[in-house]
């Protein structure tokens, strides 16, 4: 039986207007497959285009051109209700600044995954607390952002990537900004989750990142190259 | 849901005071211009339901009696005009005949008012009587006094009052109307007509002279008229001034004409005043419930990348923007009553009252704010949904 892809980009185009001159192509014709049970890492230099590239394949930005498509079907082309949908059942995200909301506690958080989604029910919850314990930060459960540390924010935020148990996680710069302990913890988990199944495209400047990874490429001039 | 309610709402305590502020703004402007509304509202109901006659040239009389002589020869004429009701004979006097005329709407006046004929006035059949009662048929040295008049004295039933050095038992007091009988003195017109013989020289020297016939029942300031079912007072009114000699006939249209003229500064002034409450108080709403939203701008970015779409995050923010505005608009509301009341407590010592916080305005201003925060949480929503989730995100980290 063929692999299952979860991902597929194609010609994936992306220009940005430059203050004065001609536009930047930041993607040129980027082209990627991702199957279930892979772990894809994305190396670059700074201002290379990774977390564009990231936007672009997670549908939180449109491309100029090019094609996605998740499993069978393409979904770059969809309205913007269609889109928020299948971003809703197809990814989970992995922040470099976490995005955690400020103002609703770990938990809830959490939850924020399902609240658009499958809803929040007994079930949703019971799960979000088995991956806040999994992960160390239950006892945090009531607690705000602004009371946890960078490393338990990032953990609180990987929970909430899983909790609808998406086929696609992405993962832009998800180790930036924790100390290495806390990066490590999490470069694990995006491991294991790849192993148990699911696909995930991680963007890292990090060496480590790319120990354990199905497949690494570095973005070049726009395309990725694989190393 | 109170409890997530309550833990939202914690969030945009600053919103909330923002919007308190604007909707107290309007509120209180607001209950300005309603009281000046009230007040030519209450003259101009007044007027209308009555014909009022005084006699023709100059005399003593002041407010809708102003006029000459009305003897009892013209109140018995206008009595038997085709369409006439009933005729009560009145007596209106300034309290203080020193006080300048001009200011009529506001002045101190004494009404004396003929108690063997029911008020043929459509509109007030009766006065309100707050406290104690109304005068009866044969009640003398007593008097009835206005809400504003009583505060500015310390008047209750049961105090006295003197009038031109005569002691007068105070058996009443009206409730507070915001217009003219707020500041009367209203005693039977036996009472006035000795009030008004005092205070006038000129007519105390005609009747001292003998050389003019005239009974105490010929001494009246005006009358009001009133009209059959059925009859247009208008003409009724000109019906009156037709066939009986003598007369100054106000046709109550003309009147009411004539009062909204006199008045259109302080409508003008009202305008203006309700305009500029709206203007100020609707930016001032308008801009901190859209700022709120514009400032979590990155939360709404996270959440489309969590699949929430335009419908849920509209519905969302303008639920949000709901409860704020609704909540800000209540504390706006009490804000500006407890500034009004304050006010009117240290104005209430001089009788005057400057807020009126009619249930029309407090809905009014209520629903003007919850339509305004809706409206402008809807195009902060609408602006930000047309942004890609990533440009969200990316403007909110910025900020």
């Amino acid at each position: 039986m063929p692999p299952e892809p979860v991902l597929h980009a194609r010609g994936l185009v992306k220009r940005f207007a430059a203050p004065s001159g001609p536009p930047i192509e930041v993607l040129a014709g980027a082209e990627l497959t991702v199957q279930r049970g892979e772990l894809v890492v994305i190396e670059g230099p700074s201002g290379s285009g990774k977390s564009t590239l990231l936007n672009v394949l997670g549908l939180l930005e449109d491309a100029d051109a090019g094609e996605v498509r998740f499993g069978e079907r393409t979904v770059s082309t969809l309205g913007r209700g269609a889109k928020s949908r299948e971003r809703g059942r197809w990814l989970g995200f992995v922040f470099q600044s976490f995005l955690l909301l400020p103002s609703l506690t770990a938990l809830d958080n959490v939850l924020l995954a399902a609240r658009y989604t499958t809803g929040v029910d007994a079930e949703r919850r019971r799960r979000a607390m088995i991956l806040l314990e999994r992960f160390g930060v239950a006892e945090r459960r009531d607690h705000h952002p602004a009371q946890l540390s960078g490393g338990e924010q990032q953990r609180v935020a990987f929970c909430r990537a899983v909790l609808n148990d998406p086929p696609l996680l992405l993962a832009d710069e998800p180790t930036g900004n924790l100390d290495d302990a806390n990066g490590a913890a999490i470069l694990t988990a995006l491991r294991d989750r790849a192993r148990s199944g699911g696909a995930v495209i991680v963007v890292s400047h990090r060496p480590d990142a790319a120990r354990g990874a199905d497949a690494v490429f570095t973005l070049e001039r726009g395309r990725l190259q694989p190393r | 849901m109170i409890r997530s309610l309550r833990r939202a709402l914690r969030g945009y305590v600053f919103t909330i005071a923002g919007i308190a502020i604007g909707v107290a703004g309007i509120v209180a402007l607001g209950a300005m211009a309603e009281r000046i509304v009230r007040f030519i509202e209450g003259g101009d109901r007044f007027v209308l339901g009555q014909i009022s006659v005084a006699g023709r040239g100059m005399g003593m009389g002041a407010g809708f009696t102003a006029g000459g002589l009305l003897p009892a020869a013209a109140i018995e004429a206008i009595r038997k005009v085709p369409g006439v009701a009933g005729v009560q004979p009145q007596v209106m006097l300034p309290l203080n005949p020193s006080t300048s005329q001009f200011m009529t709407l506001t002045q101190e006046l004494v009404l004396g008012m003929d108690l063997s004929v029911p008020s043929p006035n459509r509109h007030y059949r009766t006065l309100p009587v707050q406290k104690g009662r109304f005068l009866r048929e044969g009640d003398r040295h007593r008097v009835v006094i206005g809400a504003s008049f009583a505060t500015s004295r310390g008047l209750a039933p049961g105090s006295r009052l003197m009038l031109e050095g005569q002691a007068y038992e105070v058996v009443g007091v009206l409730e507070r109307m915001l217009t003219a009988p707020d500041r009367f003195v209203i005693v039977a017109i036996e009472d006035a007509r000795e009030q008004w013989v005092a205070k006038d020289r000129l007519l105390r020297t005609v009747l001292a002279s003998g050389g003019v016939a005239l009974r105490a029942q010929d001494l009246n300031t005006g009358a009001a008229v009133g009209w059959r079912d059925g009859e247009d007072p208008d003409v009724v009114a000109r019906r009156i001034r037709e066939q009986v000699a003598g007369v100054n006939v106000q046709i109550p249209s003309e009147l009411s004409t004539l009062l909204r003229q006199s008045t259109a500064f302080f409508s003008a002034l009202l305008v203006g005043i309700g305009l500029l409450a709206f203007v100020i108080g609707g930016l001032s709403l308008a801009n901190t419930v859209a700022a709120a939203v514009f400032e979590r701008i990155r939360d709404f970015g996270v959440k489309r990348a969590l699949g929430a779409t335009d419908w849920q995050l509209g519905r969302e923010i303008l639920a949000e923007a709901l409860a704020v505005t609704l909540s800000g608009g209540a504390v706006g509301v009490l804000l500006a009553m407890a500034l009004g009341l304050g006010i009117d407590g240290w104005a209430g010592r001089s009788g005057q009252q400057l807020f009126l916080f009619s249930p029309r305005l407090l809905g009014g201003a209520l629903v003007f704010s919850v339509l305004l925060g809706a409206a402008a949480a809807a195009y902060a929503a609408l602006r930000i949904v047309r942004l890609s989730p990533a440009e969200a995100i990316r403007r909110g980290s910025a900020a």
